[in-house]
């Protein structure tokens, strides 16, 4: 703060604010593993119940889904954090956190493993019928582990947003990385420093999380296929 | 009809006006900027293609809150003044062009190869090739991931409330924190509820165009 004269760029100034940097990105890696493992079963609880068709169920999910996935995130999350209280159901910033990603990532997924379940070879499950597989049998063993391969490379993108959206939580002050970081340029006013230093923390995690997906999608790739 | 939905709902729609002039400029811009980068990611050398990799990474990789922070923080610093508007804009045309070029890098490279070698053998420049044989075809695969990208833009246009831009979002809270402060019921529930209907409104339509555009091309 010594230079009166204009702004100069301090990195040591990130240094000072480590300690409040850390519990942020704690509570950011919280909110998005909940966000993210929850947006997987989801994913694939709903989007199986979906391609077996049970009535109305499937009526009920494409609902869920259509409603999630065609509103801003931002406005889901405003929505359960300003207006759910009204009707007497009060939610900290943390549920709020993790439960709006969930139920963000849950709307996608399951459409990811629908479509993913539903391109599965109709053969295959008739050759299991035709051997005597309950239809539920036929779903775990034969379009479970294939769909969700076919499914895979859309699920770990929308599941690497997930982790990006945990960002929109400044929105309800909820002191992740970024609402940490806003505060901490708020009385400093070390702008240039601060943005630079927690955009190369996201970056650098989501480039990590996307090496991670790339080497499950190859490691999982259905044999003979590309 | 209670007092105060006019004039929350006439506050909504001056709202809605800024929310829709900046989907409509960003989505341009990024269509605009983003099939230039993807044509570049296309090119044969190394270099060029590193440095718009290099754009796409950096702008699809940043959480948009990020992206919007640093522009409309960090800009004053380096003397340039920006407001809330231009902030968003330029924002979320940065996120948008990165996303655009992945998908126009990916239709131009599922291409079949022997368009761009007949075109190259028939004498067509790279621009040429581009222009009259690889974009129109590419056109047509990109098309359902391009419209889903609009959908995205136009929801991601609610992040400039976060900068405080008076946008319908913004309005929103506004109107939700006028109504608390009158005493009474801040009718949360209903206004928050009229923001979802409204991009509810605006998005399912064109989520379903998409989807049935993708069918026909299957």
């Amino acid at each position: 703060m010594s230079d009166t004269s204009g702004y100069h760029f301090d990195p040591g100034f990130i240094a000072e604010h480590l300690g409040e940097l850390g519990t942020g990105l704690l509570r950011t890696l919280a909110i998005s593993a909940i966000g993210m493992a929850g947006a997987l079963v989801v994913g694939v609880l709903l989007g199986a119940i979906s391609a077996l068709r049970v009535p109305v169920a499937r009526q009920l999910i494409t609902a869920y889904v259509e409603v999630f996935r065609n509103t801003p995130l931002l406005v889901q999350i405003f929505f359960l954090y300003f207006a759910l209280p009204e009707t007497g159901l009060r939610l900290d910033g943390f549920t709020v956190g993790w439960l709006s990603l969930l139920l963000w990532g849950g709307a996608y997924n399951a459409e990811n493993f629908r479509a993913g379940f539903e391109a599965v070879e109709g053969g295959y499950v008739e050759a299991c019928r035709a051997l005597g597989f309950p239809r539920l049998a036929a779903f775990r063993h034969v379009t479970l582990p294939l769909g969700a391969r076919i499914a895979l490379p859309s699920v770990t993108n929308i599941l690497i947003s997930v982790f990006k959206n945990s960002s929109f939580m400044v929105a309800i002050s909820y002191p992740e990385l970024t609402e940490t970081a806003v505060n901490i340029v708020a009385v400093t006013f070390r702008a240039s420093e601060m943005f630079l230093a927690i955009g190369i923390v996201y970056l650098a995690l989501v480039w990590l999380m996307s090496l991670g997906a790339g080497a499950v999608e190859r490691r999982f790739a259905i044999p003979g296929e590309h | 009809m209670p007092p105060w939905v006019g004039p929350v709902a006439g506050y909504l729609a001056e709202g809605l006006r800024e929310t829709a002039l900046l989907a409509l400029v960003s989505i341009a811009a990024g269509l605009l900027a983003g099939t230039l980068v993807g044509a570049v990611l296309t090119l044969p050398s190394r270099p060029v293609r590193a440095v718009a990799r290099t754009y796409v990474e950096i702008w699809r990789g940043l959480p948009i809150v990020i992206i919007l922070y640093a522009i409309f923080f960090v800009l004053p610093v380096i003397g340039v003044l920006v407001d809330t508007f231009t902030a968003a804009a330029i924002g979320l045309s940065l996120w948008g062009s990165a996303n655009v070029a992945e998908v126009v890098r990916g239709a131009v490279q599922s291409i079949p190869r022997g368009q761009a070698e007949a075109a190259a053998a028939l004498g067509f420049s790279w621009t040429g090739r581009m222009r009259y044989v690889l974009l129109p075809q590419a056109a047509r695969r990109a098309l359902p991931p391009l419209i889903g990208l609009v959908v995205n833009l136009t929801q991601q246009t609610s992040l400039a409330a976060v900068i405080g831009l008076l946008d319908i979002l913004e309005a929103s809270q506004r109107s939700i924190e006028r109504l608390t402060l009158s005493g009474g019921s801040s009718h949360a529930v209903p206004i928050l509820g009229a923001v979802l209907a409204v991009f509810f409104v605006i998005c399912l339509p064109l989520t379903m165009l998409s989807r049935w555009y993708e069918r026909r091309l299957h």
